[in-house]
Formats: structure tokens, C-alpha cells, sequence
């Protein structure tokens, strides 16, 4: 059964149909990336299945529960997590209060100290633990949220370009870090660019042209298909053009 | 054991200004000092000062729903005139036997909570923005206003208390604490003092172990980045509710505590006047920590009132020069400027670039 | 000739140990459909229909006179301004100054409007200008400045200004008196309107105003000089509060704390509107105004307002950014 499903999705903006009969389906355990050139509606997408907007016709399924009309903190008590693409950190506050901030809830309040110090190791953040989180590197940032989004917990883990801005040393090390929280079996849902960070993380692609599903398969599949090419370099004319 | 220690431990945290043994031998003999005043002291000055005391609650509850949660309330007076006028119109019906105004003074402060409830839930259920709340939570504060100032014909009364429109309600019974060998009524004297300043010592420290739980994190990141929040699983609305209606009973204590000590309320107390002034003494002050909220009140009231004796116009003026050099020169507020400064040269290197 | 006597005006709650010893507002002179029943007789369907718009009409231009200054302030540039029931104060004791200084009314109310909106400059220099990152800041400390203007009139001016009369007396219909200067109102309300249309569409300054509020670095990059275009805009807010204020004055007392008269009802027309004027402030006040309209006239004008509060609370918790933000949403 897939763990995250969304059925004839679809979501207008007045006369604008941006997500236009979706349906997709992410199998537990895989890397799944979301591509498109711009306006393909992937940001849309994605929003749809956080709940930050609400679909104007179809479903949405997590882990076999219609959660269509969920709230965001709703959806994300049921196992999902999300990274920003600008990091969404409390900057005014310590990088081990972020953590505590994420993690209170899930882990006993005997154990919590111990849990943070270990996140804290994880994402090479301990020498910076009492900062503020706003003073800290943009990659640092990046990390830290995605720390935060772990230390949930999650089943399926949203991660919205999260190599934005990364150098490509940044970007290789994210991509480590994805696939290491992969392989103790989480799920992850990613909206990324980079297609070197596509390559190196994704099992599954899928790409989004006008807001509909335009095609799908392995990173080799979509990396020979024609047509894919084909939308991105009409993309790439257009804005020569523009 | 260990829970109960955790508890205690939460008195010094991220989000309070001073932690360590100095902090702490300072409180006590800040604490010492304040209860040996009254032995240095006249009655009439000492139930002075407790006037300043009863307007450190309000001070302390908009600190945690403004300065901790983000969310800028102009209607704490509204709640300060419902308990107020709750607690006036049961001791007037009831009368002060058997502690009956112990009693009042929780229903009171109850009542003004349940109100906080209901506006509060539509106010953040209806994900209303910053700029928003305040002009909302102040309209309902200055239509109250209204509301009690044409209660003067004597159709407006409930039981035996009449509101008296403009006028106000007055004559109700002070606090009363029953007592072996007779009540003790809590006239503005060194009782009342007593008491007063128990109460205030109980919910500053309550307030530094709330705002340092986890109830207290989750309020600092809603202030920090609220999509961040929820997409940690938080329901927002809940924690800034729970900020909203604490702080609404903390003005509420306010409310019963000042009508009790002048046996008076008026609707002018929920004006525009008065509803600045909280806003006022806590901007000043420093809304983000408890301890300069508390300080800063103290101070800010003491200025007022040594202005006023050249007419409360001038002292008004004065703090509203004081509140918009404060949010020019120094936004965090004066106290908790200046609470800054004396810590830094006793801050260990680690907590870093503050 | 007025339709109604004048209330009697209590200024001070008498001797209060409160911090808040300031006057409370006056209630404003209220045009109920006439205290002066001419005939028993029952209204015909007519006069009803007339009596009813009457009061809309009344109720309208009041809303959109006291929150289209804070509008545009608000919708242009994320401001809040708790000082507009002082600018309207200023315009109110300005004009009447100058009545009585022998200058023709008309002339008055435009000095009145002229006045405030110097002041709103210079306010907007001094004081906004530094706090344009800080949204709740600046609502804190234009509420200082409501302080000091209130309680400084106060000092200055004392507790309250001999008014002047309102003007062109009163009209009948089916045997019930109007005030004709109250129609004034509303034809006043609806080409303040006109006019803003006209100023943010067809002129230099409307375009580069909303160029500047739609895209400030964009502007900027165009040449726009942003800060002066918050300035005119700010000063512009405050005019039409001190327009407001001049139009109004001949019908209330004057007292420093005559602001917060207006204030509420501005307050309640900006969060049902929304930052849009057009879309967001005008069909605001035609919804608050029928609200208003009946529940005056039904229980009073207390309850007038009360109703209004009661509305507004139950519209944010349906539509959280407003009646503009419900009409632009198709269009997003």
C-alpha cells in the first residue's frame, strides 16, 4: 500500500488550473523527487499535500487515512515532516532550543537532553549548539531544519529544495544525509532543481509539466526520455527569448 | 522526585533573564527588603505601594501574551473592568462573610477568563494577524467602555449593585480573610501588603517555570515563525489561546485586586487612557522577560506618580513621549536594555553572540 | 435651526483614583429619524423607505469618512495608525477655529484636512519613517503619540472648544424632520471616494504609489523616490482623517478625546475591509452600515456599535483577511 496518495487532484485559482487531475502514489521506504520547469505547479503540489492549501476537487490519502481536509499540524501529528526552502528556523533562539522546541514532544523528559546532544552530533552542529540559530551558516540553517523535521520522527519526510543555495560540497553532504535517514526507512517526497541531487538521491522521479503528471519513472527513464528534454529546453528558449 | 525537581528547575531557563546563585541571592534579598519596608514604613504609604502592586498582574499577563507569544492584546483592560465589576457586584449582593470574597475574587477572575475564551476564540480561530488583534481586542475594550459608562439609570443593576454609569460602583467590601478571633478585612495597610505581595511573588515564579516549559518554548517559536510551529505538529491556536486567557486573568486579578483596594470601579478604567496604559509600562520595562516587565512596572508607575502631582495631563504626556522614544531608541525596552548591560560582564563565553 | 436639542455634556466621571483620570468621549449628536413627531400618524411605506436609507445613508458616510484615512494608510503601507482619532481631532478643531475666526465653513473643513495632513508628514518623518520594518512597534508608538495630542490638547486647550452650529437646518418628509447637513455627509462620503479613485488611478502619484506598494525595490529601481511617496501617502491618510473631522465638527462637542468617537467605527470598517480601499473599505461600510442602521435604530446607538463588534468578530473568524481579501482571492 502507498503510504502517501493523492486521487484526481486538483486545485484552481480562479481561472488558473494549477494542479490539474494529480494522482500520484509514493511507495514506504522510497526517495521520490517532484520536478518541472517553472510554473509546472510543483510548489502548488506539494502545498496540497501539506495542507497548506486545500485541493479544490479530489483526495488525499496518508498511510491509508483520508486526510484531505486536515490541518497542516494535523497531518503532521499522523507522521508527516517538512523542510522549507528558506530554512524555517526560530533565529532568535538557541540552535539546542530549536531542537528542544521540535523534540519536547516526542521523547521522554528524561532523555531529552541526551536525544538533543545526539541530533546535535548528527548534523555537525554541537560546537554551535548554544548560537543563535540565526547566526549561523545558510548550510547550517539548512541542516538544522532538517534536523528539526527528523527529530519528529516522521514516516514520510517533505523536503522542498532543500539544496537552495548550497555549494556543491553542501549539496553532495545533503544528499549523504538524505539517503542515511533512507536507509533506516524513512520516506522522502523532495521538490529539487539540482538534478546532480536528483541523481544521486531519487529512486523515483516525477515530472510535472502545466500542473499534470508528464511523466514518470527511474532517474535514467526520465533522464533519456525526449519530451522531458524537450519541456525543459522550450522553457530554456522562452526565457532566452523573454 | 525527579519530576518535581524538573519542575523547579524550570525557574531559570532560555527565556528569562538571570539564572545562578547571584540572581538568586539578589531575589531573596530584593524579597527582604520588601517585607521588612513596611516596618520602616506608614500605613498610608505602605497601602500606596500596593496600589502599584495590583497593576504588576495586568503587567505580567500582557508580558506573556505580547513579549513571549507575539501577540499584541490592547484589551487587557477590558478584562481588568469585568473582573472588577464581577467582584463588585457579588461582595455587594453576598457581603464579605465566611471569606465570601476570596470566593468573589475567583469567580471574578473566572468570569473574565470565560470571556477571554470566547473573544479569543474567535480572534485566533479566525487566524487574525498581529495588526489586527490589537485594533479588535481594543474596539471590544472601548465599546465595554461605553457599554458601563450608560449604565447610570436605575434599571442598570444586578441584584443590589447598581452600576452608576460614569460614576462607577463603589462600596463594595474589601478582601476579608476569615480569621480565628474575627475577619480580617484587608484595608490598603500593611495586611493587604502582606498579601499582595505573596501573590505576586507565587505568579512571578509560576510565570518563570510556565514560560520555561515546554508550554513556554512553543509560545517563544509561535512568536518566532508560526509556520515553523505548526509544521512541527503544534496546534498554534491552542498555545496562543492558552497565553491569551492566562493573561486575561492576570488582568482580571488586577481588576478585583484595585477595586477592592479603593472599593471603586469606574468605566474609565477600561478607556482609551487606561488601556494605553499597560502598553506603556511594559514596553518600557522590557516585554520579553518577566523580570524587567516587573521592574519597569514598578518603576514606570513610580515616575507617573510623582508626575501627577503636577496633573495627571502632564504625566500622561510624559509617558507618551516615554512609549515612543522607547520603541525608537530602544525597542527591547529600557529595563531590559539596561538588565543587558549589567549581565554582560558576568556571561560565560559559551552563550556566545547574543 | 437643529432638529433636537443638544444633549447635555458630562466631561469627567468625577473624582476617580484611577490612572485614567482623562474625560471620556462625548456621545456624538445622534440623528435618529426625528425626535420631532410631528403627527401620530403611521408611516406610510414611503417615508419608511425614506427614513431607512436616510439612516444608511448617515451610517455609511460616517463609516467611510472615519476608515478611509486609516485605509489608505493601512492598505498602502502596512500601518496602522492608532494616532487617526487625533488627526481627526486636529481637522475638527482647526476647522472650527477657523469658523470662528470668520473664514466660510467650506474653507474651514479644507484648512482643517490641509492641517492634518502637515501634521501627518511630519509625523511620518519624525517617528514611522524608522519603524516601517517593525509593523507592531509602530501601532505602539503611534498610540504614544495619541497620548500625547490628547492629553496635550488638554493642557492647551482645556477640556472642551465651543462648537459652531450645523449648518442648513432641516427638512421634512411625511411629517418627520431630517438634518439636511447629514445628506451633505454622505455626498461628501461618496466624493471622497470618487476622488481617491481618481487620484490612485489617474495620476503621477497614484501610479507610483501603487508601484511602490505593489514592488518597493522595483519602484525604487525605476527611479521612484519610495520614501516620499510613503510621506505623501501617510500625509494623505492623515488628511482625510482631518477631513473627516472638519466635516463632522459642526455636529458634535469638541473635546481632546473626540477621536475616540470615530476611531471604533474606523477600526471595525479597516478589519472587514481589508487593505483595499475600493474593494475592501466602501463595501465594508455599506455592509456595517445596514448593520449599523438597524440595530440604531432598533435599540440605540450603543447597541448600534455593539452590533458592529459583533459583526466584525464573526467576519474575521469567516474571513481572516477581510472583504478584500475574499473578493482579490479569485484572482491570486
Amino acid at each position: 500500500m502507498a503510504i502517501l496518495e493523492t486521487r484526481a487532484l486538483n486545485k484552481r485559482f480562479g481561472g488558473l488550473h494549477v494542479t490539474n487531475n494529480v494522482d500520484l502514489a509514493l511507495e514506504p521506504g522510497e526517495v521520490h523527487c517532484l520536478i518541472g520547469p517553472n510554473g509546472a505547479g510543483k510548489s502548488t503540489l506539494f502545498r496540497l499535500v501539506l495542507g497548506e492549501h486545500l485541493p479544490s476537487s479530489g483526495q488525499i490519502l496518508f498511510d491509508g487515512e483520508d486526510i484531505t481536509a486536515f490541518k497542516p499540524f494535523q497531518r503532521i501529528r499522523r507522521g508527516m515532516s517538512v523542510k522549507f526552502q528558506v530554512p524555517g528556523i526560530f533565529k532568535a533562539l538557541s540552535v539546542r532550543q530549536n531542537l528542544e522546541i521540535a523534540m519536547q514532544h516526542h521523547y521522554e523528559p528524561a532523555h531529552l537532553v541526551a536525544e538533543i546532544g545526539r541530533l546535535l552530533d548528527f548534523l555537525k552542529l554541537a560546537p554551535d549548539a548554544d548560537r543563535l540559530a540565526g547566526n549561523l551558516s545558510h548550510g547550517q540553517k539548512q541542516w538544522l531544519e532538517i534536523g528539526m523535521a527528523v527529530s519528529l520522527k516522521p514516516k514520510l519526510l517533505l523536503l522542498d529544495e532543500p539544496t537552495a543555495g548550497m555549494s556543491p560540497e553542501e549539496t553532495h553532504a545533503t544528499g549523504e544525509m538524505v539517503q542515511r535517514l533512507n536507509a533506516d526507512g524513512m520516506t522522502v517526497l523532495a521538490v529539487e532543481h539540482d538534478m546532480a541531487f536528483v541523481r544521486q538521491v531519487a529512486q523515483k522521479v516525477t515530472v510535472l509539466h502545466l500542473g499534470q503528471v508528464f511523466a514518470q519513472g527511474t532517474v535514467d527513464e526520465i533522464v533519456a526520455d525526449e519530451r522531458v528534454a524537450a519541456i525543459y529546453l522550450g522553457q530554456v528558449a522562452e526565457t532566452a527569448h523573454a | 522526585m525527579n519530576a518535581t525537581f524538573r519542575f523547579f528547575s524550570r525557574l531559570e531557563g532560555p527565556q528569562t533573564l538571570g539564572r545562578g546563585p547571584l540572581f538568586w541571592l539578589g531575589f531573596l534579598v530584593v524579597l527582604a527588603g520588601a517585607c521588612a519596608y513596611p516596618l520602616f514604613s506608614d500605613g498610608y504609604t505602605v497601602g500606596n505601594t500596593v496600589y502599584f502592586f495590583t497593576w504588576v498582574f495586568m503587567a505580567l499577563g500582557l508580558s506573556l501574551i505580547w513579549g513571549y507569544g507575539g501577540a499584541l492584546s490592547f484589551g487587557q483592560t477590558a478584562f481588568f473592568g469585568i473582573a472588577g465589576y464581577s467582584y463588585g457586584v457579588l461582595t455587594i449582593n453576598f457581603g464579605a462573610a465566611y471569606g465570601f470574597t476570596l470566593v468573589a475574587l475567583v469567580l471574578a477572575v473566572l468570569f473574565a477568563a470565560l470571556f477571554a475564551v470566547l473573544l479569543g476564540y474567535f480572534l485566533y480561530f479566525g487566524r487574525i494577524s498581529g495588526v489586527f488583534l490589537g485594533i479588535v481586542t481594543l474596539s471590544v475594550t472601548l465599546v465595554l467602555e461605553r457599554f458601563m459608562a450608560q449604565t447610570a439609570g436605575p434599571e442598570w443593576h444586578i441584584g443590589k449593585a447598581r452600576l452608576n454609569g460614569f460614576n462607577g460602583m463603589s462600596a463594595m467590601p474589601p478582601l476579608t480573610l476569615p480569621w480565628p478571633g474575627g475577619d480580617l478585612v484587608l484595608f490598603p495597610d500593611v495586611e493587604l501588603y502582606y498579601v499582595v505581595l505573596a501573590l505576586m511573588v507565587v505568579v512571578y515564579l509560576g510565570l518563570r517555570i510556565l514560560v520555561n516549559s515546554p508550554f513556554g518554548n512553543v509560545l517563544v517559536a509561535i512568536r518566532e515563525n508560526p509556520e515553523r510551529a505548526e509544521m512541527l505538529g503544534y496546534d498554534i491556536r491552542k498555545y496562543q489561546l492558552g497565553a491569551f486567557v492566562i493573561g486575561a486573568m492576570l488582568a482580571g486579578l488586577s481588576g478585583v485586586l484595585y477595586t477592592s483596594w479603593g472599593q471603586y470601579i469606574t468605566p474609565s478604567s477600561m478607556g482609551m487612557t487606561a488601556a494605553a496604559l499597560p502598553i506603556v509600562w511594559v514596553a518600557v520595562g522590557g516585554r520579553s522577560d518577566l523580570t524587567t516587565t516587573l521592574v519597569g512596572t514598578l518603576v514606570v508607575l513610580s515616575v507617573f506618580q510623582a508626575l501627577t502631582i503636577h496633573g495627571s495631563q502632564y504625566a500622561l504626556v510624559v509617558m507618551g513621549v516615554l512609549l515612543v522614544l522607547t520603541v525608537l531608541l530602544a525597542p527591547q525596552g529600557l529595563a531590559f536594555a539596561f538588565a543587558r548591560l549589567i549581565a554582560r560582564p558576568f556571561r560565560s563565553r559559551k552563550t556566545g553572540d547574543v | 435651526m437643529r432638529g433636537r436639542a443638544p444633549r447635555p455634556f458630562r466631561a469627567c466621571p468625577g473624582p476617580t483614583p484611577s490612572l485614567a483620570g482623562a474625560p471620556l468621549p462625548p456621545r456624538y449628536r445622534r440623528t435618529r429619524p426625528s425626535p420631532n413627531r410631528k403627527a401620530p400618524s403611521p408611516m406610510d411605506v414611503g417615508t419608511l423607505a425614506f427614513s431607512a436609507l436616510y439612516q444608511f445613508g448617515d451610517a455609511f458616510a460616517f463609516l467611510v469618512l472615519s476608515a478611509c484615512g486609516l485605509a489608505v494608510i493601512f492598505g498602502m503601507m502596512g500601518v496602522i495608525n492608532l494616532a487617526h482619532g487625533e488627526f481627526i481631532m486636529c481637522g475638527a478643531y482647526v476647522t472650527v477655529s477657523a469658523a470662528h475666526a470668520g473664514l466660510p465653513l467650506p474653507l474651514a473643513i479644507l484648512l482643517g484636512a490641509l492641517v492634518a495632513a502637515l501634521v501627518g508628514a511630519l509625523v511620518e518623518i519624525v517617528v514611522i519613517r524608522h519603524l516601517y520594518e517593525r509593523p507592531l512597534d509602530t501601532i505602539v508608538a503611534t498610540w504614544g503619540l495619541s497620548l500625547i495630542a490628547t492629553q496635550g490638547t488638554l493642557i492647551l486647550l482645556g477640556s472642551t472648544m465651543a462648537g459652531v452650529g450645523t449648518p442648513f437646518g432641516s427638512f421634512q418628509v411625511g411629517g418627520y424632520s431630517y438634518s439636511l447637513y447629514r445628506v451633505v455627509l454622505f455626498v461628501a462620503a461618496l466624493v471622497v471616494l470618487a476622488a481617491l479613485y481618481a487620484l490612485f488611478n489617474w495620476t503621477r502619484f497614484g501610479v507610483m504609489a501603487r508601484a511602490t506598494i505593489q514592488v518597493p525595490h522595483m519602484a525604487a529601481a525605476l527611479g521612484v523616490d519610495t520614501r516620499r511617496v510613503y510621506t505623501l501617502t501617510f500625509a494623505l491618510g492623515a488628511g482625510l482623517a482631518g477631513l473627516a473631522g472638519g466635516l463632522y465638527a459642526p455636529t458634535m462637542t469638541l473635546v481632546p478625546t473626540m477621536g475616540t468617537t470615530f476611531i471604533m467605527e474606523a477600526f471595525v470598517t479597516v478589519v472587514v475591509g481589508g487593505a483595499d480601499v475600493f474593494l475592501g473599505t466602501a463595501p465594508a461600510a455599506a455592509v456595517l452600515a445596514v448593520v449599523k442602521a438597524t440595530m440604531t435604530s432598533l435599540y440605540g446607538q450603543l447597541f448600534g456599535q455593539i452590533g458592529l463588534l459583533l459583526a466584525v468578530i464573526i467576519v474575521i473568524r469567516v474571513l481572516p483577511r477581510g472583504l478584500s481579501g475574499f473578493l482579490l482571492r479569485e484572482r491570486a
